[in-house]
């Protein structure tokens, strides 16, 4: 039998026991080590890129090569390095943090977790296709569209890169639902440590921001497969649309990647400073806020594109405004360390450079809010250097904090702090060596994603000092692993505190057994642990923190309910899309349109089946409820049944259409109509699925009254399913927004 | 001069509402919070100032910014300044967090309120009618006046059982953000022209000729109207948002906590 047992009993170790292993300590390691594995990747083609740069007119790389190279160097660090490893963090520390025995679906999250390698050699199996991507990481249109490159590599990034998609998703939904429905009694969601409301909210954000670059990709797939031309202006589509929908998604993952950082420091410097934090409300209410905020702040991405004078603006001012729940937090974590009693640590020292460079990659940003600054310094090594010391001098430095203050917690034993604090020299000096200068470099012109570079006065030394920073954080990193791998051998051991922290996970045995805790503190406060190790100035006997009303929903309900979210942005994209290239005023009129090839009473006739089918589920619902179970078999089957005459609808609709030689390559109003309503089919059809064994389990007994709550979570679904095509048949039927 | 004093709407019958909402009010609440007070006195400043100032001049089929301006003041700002001004009952010990069972109702008839009235009126036939025909625009601003108060009593209403818990008023907020957000940026970006009245208005003041001079071309102001639409609204949301999350974290237990609930925010 194959059981989850606590990785320090020695049992198993075997490989087989990682690959099925549902507990979330397990799959939050395997995600870490992903990560750590991508991390060499692509580290090793920075210092790729760094060594061509090194000195003027090199060619040690080819042009071609180096596109290859800048582009997967991005995309790896995206999205198999920065997400896969903060899910991981989320994934172990999240359940013990809240005193959950494990998240809310352990079987989704090892399927979370198996997409991510799955897309990850989908992405690198491009380089055996001989071409592999090289339309840099946001593969901008035309550039990435048939024409431009006709070879599959940007079809790898595209699939690779969608089903990864779908392992974030699923796991920040996963995450969304643990919080929600999971919380040990007395953890009120106003007494969560500020590293679970974080990666909460950051869930929220996956569960938000990933759909909109799943539209992008779903279209410019269209486009490279089947001949449509979203992204084509050359037959009529539209290149700018594609960094609207990227960076709708490419802003908010800045903060996908800042948040975790930000939930990170929240615990660390606290526990090394021997103080609660300082305005625990304003940092969760503001994490809260960013979410919002990131969502309208993506054109400061396209200043350089011409959206005309005032979107500038307005973009400009909202970029400035997001700027203020950042940085008042740098406050907060300064404010934790002013009077306390400080141990530097390095797990400390890492954070303490994390609020420094974060700072000056936060400053550099609001730089960019200035439109006019942005003009000129767009494209080059200006913004280069701003986004790393976001992203490396930021995040990765919260990133090591993480890991020198948990690995005690995760494998029991102690990292050598004197080899953790010249990791942590070495990489100060190379971080700020690589990327400061880049700096100057930008200001004076050089642009970004250039192979070679002539010998202008000053590019060579700046350059040569990058490359030699650059390779200084290589060895650091050797020294972290070398650290990594002795201390797992011959590390201290750490015991349940070994940082008097303050928080749950610090209350059970390194590493946790299986399910985590054998009792838990009572929890009255956001410092269970301290309450207990300190009953006579425990928190709650001087600040009163909201009570726990024991409100947990169900988690099936909860996890449709984000999974609807998700799909409905996913929707709205779409048909932004099918409005932009269907308006009236528009030159894009030759060939069919709506109007000239639709049926629209038909279809409104078979609206009317799908729009009952709701009715009849609800009816089976009640009757489930009620425990009628021959009824509900039968509004189910109906149900089903007008699912299924719906998509016959479809398929008479599709037929006509194609037979009079309407297909989705034919012009753009049939590419957004088989796009929008062939999507929104598939859903149609996943819902007909889930129905289908909904009505299976209810024949075998399977389905009664107590588990109404899963056919609930479908029910969540099918009624979304619905509302879908209100809004479809509205806008393309009846030409609402025309 | 553009601000002539034509442009000013003096003898506007605005006026006699908003004498009678101040008088209703002054004989009704008792006693006077000043906070509160002022929070009417913003709300009747603001009300008149949609009709009074040059704003309510543009907005009648000149300006299409301008008539955004005076239903984003009329749908949202109005009604959340009158809602503050009402004096809030405080939830006793006994019924504490009981919540009133049609909560649910009034939170959806208002969000579908908040969001739908914009999205309703922005129709290009109905935008066109209600600039063009008085009595439809009055039905229009008088139902935006009533979408907004049903949308924001959920969040900022006197009565502490019919307010949502802060959790769901941040997604009641977050996502009528993201709503008026999308009709925001259809204006903005869109070719069409969603109120074609103000393509040809009939311009008596000579005004537009010096706003059109000055760079205000329809489509320049369609594209400011959109933007209007999309951005000040969220911003509204985000910081009411904020306050609903200080409600939150301050919500200790009702029946021995020494902090009262935040009565206005």
């Amino acid at each position: 039998m194959l059981n989850h047992d606590p990785i320090d009993t020695g049992q198993s170790w075997g490989l087989f026991s990682w690959i099925c292993s549902v507990d979330h300590k397990r799959i939050g390691i395997m995600y870490m080590m992903l990560a750590t594995f991508f991390l060499f990747v692509g580290g090793f083609e920075a210092l790729l890129i760094r060594a061509q740069l090194a000195v003027p007119m090199n060619d040690f790389v080819s042009p071609k090569m180096y596109n290859q190279l800048f582009t997967l160097h991005g995309t790896t660090m995206i999205f198999l390095v920065g997400m896969p490893v903060f899910t991981g963090f989320s994934n172990f520390i999240v359940p013990l943090m809240i005193g959950a025995k494990d998240v809310a679906f352990p079987r989704l999250n090892a399927l979370s977790f198996w997409m991510l390698p799955f897309g990850g050699m989908l992405l690198y199996f491009s380089f055996f296709s001989g071409s592999a991507p090289d339309a840099g990481w946001f593969s901008y249109a035309p550039l990435s569209t048939k024409p431009f490159s006709s070879l599959p590599g940007v079809d790898y990034w595209i699939i690779g890169l969608a089903v990864m998609g779908i392992g974030s998703v699923s796991g920040a939904i996963n995450i969304v639902a643990t919080v929600i429905c999971c919380r040990a009694p007395g953890m009120s969601m106003q007494r969560m440590p500020l590293f679970a409301w974080i990666m909460f909210m950051q869930a929220v954000l996956i569960v938000i921001t990933i759909p909109p670059l799943n539209s992008a990709l779903a279209m410019l797939l269209i486009d490279r497969w089947l001949g449509a031309a979203f992204f084509e202006p050359a037959r009529g589509g539209n290149a700018v649309l594609w960094q609207h929908f990227f960076w709708i998604f490419g802003h908010p993952e800045v903060y996908v990647f800042a948040l975790p950082s930000f939930a990170i420091v929240s615990e660390v410097i606290p526990t090394f400073s021997r103080k609660p934090i300082y305005g625990y409300s304003f940092v969760a209410g503001s994490s809260a806020v960013i979410v919002l905020l990131s969502y309208t702040v993506w054109a400061h991405h396209m200043f350089a594109v011409g959206l005309g004078m005032w979107p500038d603006i307005f973009f400009a001012a909202t970029t400035m405004l997001i700027a203020l729940p950042t940085g008042v937090k740098i406050f907060n974590w300064t404010a934790t360390l002013w009077g306390g009693s400080i141990r530097l640590t390095t797990a400390m020292l890492f954070a303490i450079a994390f609020l420094i460079q974060f700072v000056i990659g936060g400053l550099t940003g609001i730089m960019f809010a200035a439109v006019p600054v942005d003009w000129q310094l767009t494209d080059t090594y200006f913004v280069v250097a701003h986004f790393h010391y976001v992203l490396v001098g930021g995040i990765v430095f919260s990133l090591f904090a993480a890991t020198y203050y948990w690995f005690p917690k995760i494998t029991g034993r102690m990292l050598d702090e004197r080899l953790g604090k010249l990791q942590f020299w070495i990489w100060v000096v190379g971080f700020n060596a690589t990327f400061g200068v880049q700096h100057f470099l930008g200001l004076m012109g050089m642009p970004r994603r250039i192979y070679q570079y002539d010998d202008y006065p000053g590019w060579y030394l700046l350059n040569l000092i990058s490359s030699i920073g650059a390779g200084l954080m290589a060895i650091g990193t050797v020294v972290l692993v070398w650290n990594i791998l002795k201390s797992l051998r011959h590390g201290d051991l750490a015991g349940r505190n070994p940082w008097n922290g303050f928080t749950l996970e610090w209350s059970t045995p390194s590493p946790p057994p299986l399910e985590n805790f054998d009792e838990l503190p009572e929890i009255r406060s956001r410092r269970p642990v301290w309450d207990r190790d300190n009953p006579e100035l425990a928190d709650w006997k001087t600040e009163k923190t909201p009570e726990d009303k024991g409100f947990r929903p169900s988690a099936a309900k909860t996890a449709a309910w984000a999974f609807v979210i998700s799909e409905a942005i996913f929707f709205v994209l779409l048909l932004v899309s099918y409005v932009v290239f269907n308006s009236n005023s528009g030159e894009n009129t030759e060939g069919p349109t709506a109007g000239s090839a639709l049926d629209v009473p038909r279809t409104g006739v078979f609206t009317l089946i799908l729009l009952s089918s709701s009715i009849t589920f609800w009816f089976a619902e009640h009757c489930l409820k009620r425990e009628k179970n021959g009824a509900f078999k039968i509004w189910l089957t109906l149900t089903i049944l007008l699912g299924c005459a719906f998509i016959g609808g479809q398929i008479w609709e599709y037929t006509g259409l194609i037979t009079d030689g309407i297909t989705i390559n034919r012009n753009l109003f049939a590419s957004t109509f088989f796009t929008v309503t062939g999507f929104h089919g598939l859903h149609v059809t996943g819902g007909i699925i889930a129905l289908s064994i909904m009505l299976i389990m209810a024949r075998r007994g399977y389905l009664n009254a107590k588990r109404s709550s899963v056919f609930a979570a479908v029910g969540v679904y099918w009624h979304f399913v619905d509302v879908v095509w209100i809004a479809v048949f509205s806008i393309i039927y009846l030409g609402y927004l025309q | 001069m553009m601000w002539t004093s034509e442009l000013w709407h003096w003898m506007s019958p605005i006026w006699a509402v908003v004498g009678l909402l101040l008088i209703v009010y002054l004989v009704a609440v008792r006693p006077l919070q000043p906070a509160r007070f002022i929070a009417l006195l913003l709300g009747l400043l603001f009300l008149s100032m949609a009709y009074v100032s040059p704003i309510g001049y543009l907005a009648d089929g000149f300006v299409f910014s301008a008539h955004m301006i005076q239903h984003l003041l009329m749908l949202l700002v109005v009604p959340l300044c009158l809602l503050l001004s009402l004096p809030s009952r405080q939830t006793t010990p006994a019924d504490a967090g009981e919540k009133s069972p049609s909560l649910k109702i009034l939170a959806t008839l208002g969000w579908l309120g908040g969001v739908g009235a914009m999205w309703f009126w922005h129709v290009p036939s109905l935008c066109t009618i209600s600039t063009e025909t008085f009595t439809v625009g009055l039905v229009r601003d008088a139902s935006f006046l009533l979408a907004g108060l049903i949308f924001w009593w959920p969040i900022y209403g006197p009565l502490e059982r019919t307010r949502l818990d802060p959790p769901v008023g941040v997604l009641y907020l977050f996502t009528a953000c993201l709503g008026c957000s999308l009709l925001g940026i259809y204006i903005t970006f869109t070719s069409t022209v969603v109120c074609p009245v103000f393509a040809t208005p009939a311009d008596q003041l000579g005004v537009l000729a010096q706003l059109q001079a000055a760079g205000l071309t329809p489509g320049v102001d369609q594209n400011i109207g959109g933007l209007l639409m999309w951005i000040p609204p969220c911003i509204l949301y985000t910081g009411a948002i904020i306050s609903l999350l200080a409600r939150w974290y301050t919500s200790v237990d009702h029946d021995h906590s020494t902090t009262p609930i935040a009565p206005l925010a």
